[in-house]
């Protein structure tokens, strides 16, 4: 592999073609590339590919077999064909599902790009933030270094209280004043509104609509340590809301033995009792369901939603009310959405070189990356006059890859809905997202693996039952405390603190 | 003897039957309920569910769900074929292995039984698992993006042979075989002439098993059919849809703007309810086929053979 | 793949015919014991994983080239299954409710069965079967939303009488008394239908004519179950016997993390070794923790089924598995 790279780079050099590779050099190769979240039948697929490969054939002499993974099925197909050495040669990955990045990039799975990614992605490599490369940053096989390609999409997070306006109009509140001034979870104007449209809708009506684990880190102003067991995070590092890159001396702490937290399960078991959160937000099999179906119906005053750009207009128009979005903190990046979705080269690649060619121009360049995430011009969607396009909506539902998962979405041209200009004020949004003080660190739990695996049971017994209200912290919290340091969340902790300090120090 | 006659001398009294009628009664009730269920949200509207939960008496009647899923699946005529084609030679040739093998099972003058009989019983309890299985299937056998990847990997199952042989056993008297034998039969002639058709039954109960194993089977498509998804059988196609909605509704916080906007769009409980129905109505239509042969020599009195 | 018989000097031919009927039915097991030999015993090796932190070898990134690159780490990876004082929690629910489904699962089919065989409408008789294999057909997930509709807090029909009856509201999903019932007949409900057309068809199978010489001898029905119906399906109840005692460790997944709809608050009552190794899976990703389970369970399984085996031979030779 290396003395393969090497003798590569060293014909590049002789050559003097840096950068410049599109020379009748290029065997042809096929790459076959593995997405994720796509609704893509195998008609619409084979459409689009010959588009797609006439126009590599010319560009990088490159074939692509795509796969087409989708949401559910994509952690254990994947898994298993990455245990079992499939010849595929670009993963999608991320650090939010099984396919785990870091854990990936350890054990030995992805190759490493650092010196791959001057020599065959330039344009790629200039096009992504430095902040960004920086979390893609991980402790690998071969070291530190970066193991894959990171998408340029939606890449900072802000916790935000969605509010219903209309309601809160409808109660006599002054709605532009009330989101002006910010809400406060622990305030009692806050407890006075929610029992106010409690009264105004009847016993049936939930005001306070949440998804637990969100609420408690938005309320908590806590962020998420990549690295954390993934679903059940037992891991709290408390930043500043308004300046969340100051630094106020925080540590990795238990997320659940603090005073914030018992502060925050007292009120939300308050909440519960006074009849604000709806038993189906307390059980962890109906809460979705019954979250999505509630956003659609209208039927709430307060939720929590983790901000994406322009989400208020759409959630307006979709509820039929209007929507307002009230920060609670403001916009961080973190390695949580800096990893939120990669494409690595698989060390079972023959080719990773000319897979990288691939990145490259799909970052890069527009008329690829929008045939590959929009399919094609009269097929999947027509182009207006003014330059959005607007989708053909029969064609399209049969060729809708993940969007947001396919690499740098900010060279798409913007539909019709999002309007001109809505990348610029999108990427004007996201750039000036604060890095939180940690800045690109990553907690490696293998070495506490055992500790992870009996606190992910720990914490599925007690967890979402304490952040939703569903049973009083008072009796529960001590018991559930307890059982965490039976499985070993000191050890946990102190490993994670231990090597963040390492990090910050080195 | 005539049947009416039979029948009248040997069975339970009047009193005993009913008693015996409630209690199947009322046992077959309860198992039929949730499926009446499930057909009746399945036709629910979305709405209704939204507002009042699952429930017997919804508010408003609805097909959404099932365009929705007819909208989403183009490819759902061609599943149909697919998990027809895979349950039929399935079904077919896996009753025919375990037949045979379970056959020499049953022979006790077979030299290798015990050895065998371990051979298979073995695999029952233990197992490579399944990374190991999927490199074994893809690497050595070429079990992927064909047919064949969803067919191969069921064709034995270890508890059917048992079964199989225990109703050889207990059925077909051995004194039979020897007969047989000193007729000049051969063994192959011995199982299919004469074991077989005494075992109906047992044979119809595994060729059941087997169908619903593969008429259900989504986990080898998930594995082994990844390029090649024109091949889906029915059950994976709605697996995949299943967990697409699922999906949506749960991280589309993740997922950006427009995702959310999806996932409220979606009739996903209703869905649910409506994946159901298009699996298990076209197995539930070939069940009386197989039962036909299970319940063939029911009743005291009926004739064999 | 199978012992060959001992070297023989004797002639080719004689030899053929004296081993002709061995030949002709090992010619029949042939296709099931290849199937075996491929895709049950071949990738047995992959038992090491259990004892291996697996990692991959970037020189060679094949399976066999990687899990020998691995490290061997011991015991470790069962560490987890035991790193808190609830392991016997988990371990005592799953024993415990896969005895009473064993004990449960043989007498209600067998009894549905016989009654089954006493009627005398066959098409009625045929219509209860039918009806009785439904819940077979619907996952564990179908099933728990059906149950949901009657216990949901908010739109549960139980909870909704119990509002209508002006009585405090019960919430289900956190009360742990009633699930051991509850978990009980889900399972008895789902797989009796099943296990019943096992028995009937071995019922189908007794040659009528026991049944009329018995009535002739002036045998009542009790006396006709008893020493000819009961005799006859003693050989497949030892073995489902058998086999159930086997999968004694196992629990079936489905049914205890959807039906409590993964609620915290059951987990003393609902948590079986299944649903843990599966939540330290979903943290980990490491196949190596559930490689490790899995042995454990299929390791006290085996013990437990020779000894289940063992009994049932002293008791009755002919009915045991091998």
């Amino acid at each position: 592999m290396k003395k393969l790279l090497s003798l590569l780079l060293a014909c590049l050099m002789l050559a003097g073609v840096c950068g410049a590779y599109a020379d009748e050099a290029l065997e042809p190769v096929t790459l076959r590339v593995w997405f994720h979240g796509s609704t893509v039948t195998p008609d619409a697929s084979e459409k689009v590919m010959a588009e797609v490969n006439a126009y590599l054939a010319d560009k990088i002499n490159v074939t692509i077999e795509p796969i087409w993974g989708t949401w559910g099925d994509f952690d254990q197909a994947t898994t298993t064909a990455l245990a079992g050495g499939d010849e595929v040669d670009i993963y999608f990955t991320c650090n939010w599902s099984a396919n785990e990045y870091n854990k990936y990039a350890r054990d030995g799975y992805w190759v490493k790009l650092d010196d791959m990614l001057d020599a065959y992605a330039p344009e790629l490599k200039a096009a992504i933030p430095e902040g960004i490369w920086e979390c893609a940053i991980t402790n690998g096989y071969d070291g530190m270094g970066i193991y894959g390609v990171p998408a340029l999409k939606d890449t900072a997070t802000q916790n935000c209280w969605d509010v219903n306006g209309t309601l809160l109009a409808e109660l006599g509140y002054d709605v532009d004043a009330v989101c002006e001034a910010g809400l406060d979870y622990y305030s009692d104007e806050f407890e006075e509104m929610l029992q106010a449209a409690k009264d105004a809708k009847g016993g049936d009506f939930y005001p306070l609509l949440i998804e637990p684990a969100v609420l408690e880190r938005m309320v908590t102003h806590s962020s998420i340590i990549t690295g954390d067991l993934n679903g059940a995070n037992v891991l709290s590092y408390y930043y500043d809301a308004e300046h969340p890159s100051a630094d106020i001396g925080s540590t990795i702490v238990n997320k659940f033995g603090t005073d914030e937290f018992a502060k925050f399960a007292a009120r939300t078991y308050e909440f519960s009792q006074k009849g604000f959160i709806s038993p189906s937000c307390q059980s962890t099999a109906t809460a979705n369901d019954y979250r999505t179906a509630t956003q659609a119906t209208a039927e709430y005053l307060f939720g929590t939603q983790s901000y994406a750009f322009g989400c208020e207009l759409d959630f307006s128009n979709a509820r039929g009310i209007d929507v307002r979005m009230v920060p609670e903190t403001a916009a961080y990046m973190d390695c949580t959405s800096g990893q939120g979705a990669m494409m690595a080269v698989s060390i079972t690649s023959k080719n990773p070189e000319r897979a990288l060619m691939f990145l490259n121009l799909l970052n890069t360049d527009p008329t690829l990356m929008t045939m590959m995430n929009y399919g094609l011009e009269g097929f999947t969607y027509n182009t207006n006059d003014d330059g959005t396009i607007t989708f053909i909506d029969d064609a399209r539902a049969t060729y809708s890859p993940w969007t947001n998962g396919m690499g740098n979405i900010r060279i798409l041209p913007p539909t019709d809905a999002q309007g001109v200009g809505f990348w610029d004020s999108f990427s004007e949004y996201y750039n000036a997202a604060e890095t939180l003080p940690y800045g690109g660190f990553i907690f490696d739990a293998s070495e506490v693996e055992t500790e992870g695996a009996a606190l992910a049971n720990v914490f599925a017994e007690y967890a979402f039952n304490l952040m939703s209200g569903a049973v009083d912290p008072a009796e529960v919290l001590p018991e559930f405390q307890a059982k965490l340091e039976e499985a070993g969340i000191n050890e946990f902790v102190s490993a994670a603190q231990a090597q963040m300090d390492a990090y910050l120090a080195g | 003897m005539t049947k009416k006659k039979n029948l009248r001398l040997n069975s339970v009294s009047v009193g005993a039957e009913a008693v015996i009628h409630v209690i199947l009664a009322a046992f077959s009730l309860c198992c039929i309920i949730p499926f009446i269920f499930v057909l009746i949200i399945s036709f629910s509207s979305e709405d209704s569910i939204r507002a009042i939960g699952y429930s017997f008496t919804p508010l408003a009647w609805s097909t959404e769900a099932f365009s929705y899923a007819f909208d989403k699946l183009p490819q759902i005529w061609r599943s149909y074929f697919n998990s027809i084609f895979i349950t039929v030679i399935g079904t077919v040739v896996s009753t025919l292995m375990c037949a045979l093998y379970s056959y020499v099972l049953y022979r006790p003058d077979f030299r290798f039984r015990k050895f065998f009989n371990f051979f298979s019983f073995f695999t029952m309890i233990f197992g490579g698992g399944l990374v190991p299985t999927y490199i074994v299937c893809t690497q050595l056998l070429g079990l992927r993006e064909n047919y064949a990847a969803l067919i191969v990997p069921l064709l034995v199952n270890p508890f059917n042979i048992i079964i199989m042989r225990a109703f050889f056993k207990s059925s077909v008297p051995l004194e039979l075989i020897e007969a047989a034998t000193i007729d000049g039969s051969g063994e192959y002639n011995t199982l299919f002439r004469i074991v077989a058709p005494i075992a109906k039954p047992g044979v119809a109960t595994v060729a059941l098993l087997n169908a619903l194993a593969f008429w259900n089977e989504w986990y080898l498509s998930l594995l082994y059919i990844k390029r090649n998804k024109i091949l889906q059988p029915l059950q994976a196609l709605l697996m995949e849809l299943q967990n697409n909605v699922q999906y949506l509704n749960q991280m589309a916080g993740q997922m950006g703007a427009s995702a959310i906007n999806e996932a409220a769009k979606m009739p996903s409980q209703s869905l649910r309810m409506v994946l159901v129905v298009l699996i298990v109505v076209p197995i539930a239509c070939a069940y009386p086929f197989f039962q036909r042969y299970i319940v063939a020599g029911l009743a005291v009195g009926s004739v064999k053979g | 793949m199978v012992r060959k018989p001992a070297q023989t000097r004797r002639p080719r031919g004689r030899w053929l015919d004296r081993n002709k009927k061995t030949l002709v039915l090992m010619t029949m097991a042939a296709p099931a014991a290849i199937w075996l030999l491929l895709l049950r015993y071949l990738p047995m090796g992959g038992i090491v994983l259990a004892f291996k932190d697996y990692k991959v070898n970037p020189r060679n990134p094949s399976f066999i080239s990687n899990l020998i690159h691995s490290k061997w780490v011991g015991l470790k990876n069962f560490a987890f299954l035991f790193k808190t004082n609830d392991a016997w929690i988990m371990f005592r629910n799953t024993i415990a409710y896969n005895v009473v489904f064993i004990i449960l699962g043989i007498i209600i089919p067998v009894a549905l069965a016989i009654m089954m065989n006493e009627i005398t409408k066959k098409h009625v008789a045929k219509a209860y079967q039918t009806l009785m294999f439904f819940p077979y057909f619907l996952s564990w997930v179908v099933v728990s939303y059906f149950l949901n509709a009657f216990l949901d807090a908010q739109y549960g029909m139980l909870p909704a009488a119990q509002r209508a009856a002006g009585e405090a509201v019960t919430n289900w999903y956190t009360t742990k008394g009633p699930w051991p019932f509850i978990i009980v007949f889900a399972n008895l409900w789902k797989n009796v239908g099943y296990t019943t057309v096992l028995y009937l068809a071995a019922i189908t199978s007794i040659d009528t004519n026991l049944y009329e010489a018995a009535a002739i001898d002036g045998a009542t029905k009790w006396q006709q179950v008893r020493y000819v119906t009961l005799p006859h399906l003693r050989t497949i109840i030892s073995i489902l016997f058998i086999m159930n005692v086997g999968k004694i460790f196992n629990a079936d997944f489905g049914l205890f993390y959807n039906v409590p709809m993964q609620n915290g608050a059951l987990f003393p009552v609902t948590q079986v070794i299944d649903t843990y190794v599966y939540r330290a899976f979903m943290v980990t990703g490491d196949i190596s923790l559930s490689s490790a389970a899995g042995l454990l369970q299929n390791v006290l399984g085996f013990i437990c089924i020779l000894g289940a085996n063992a009994i049932v031979t002293k008791i009755d030779a002919d009915s045991s598995l091998f």
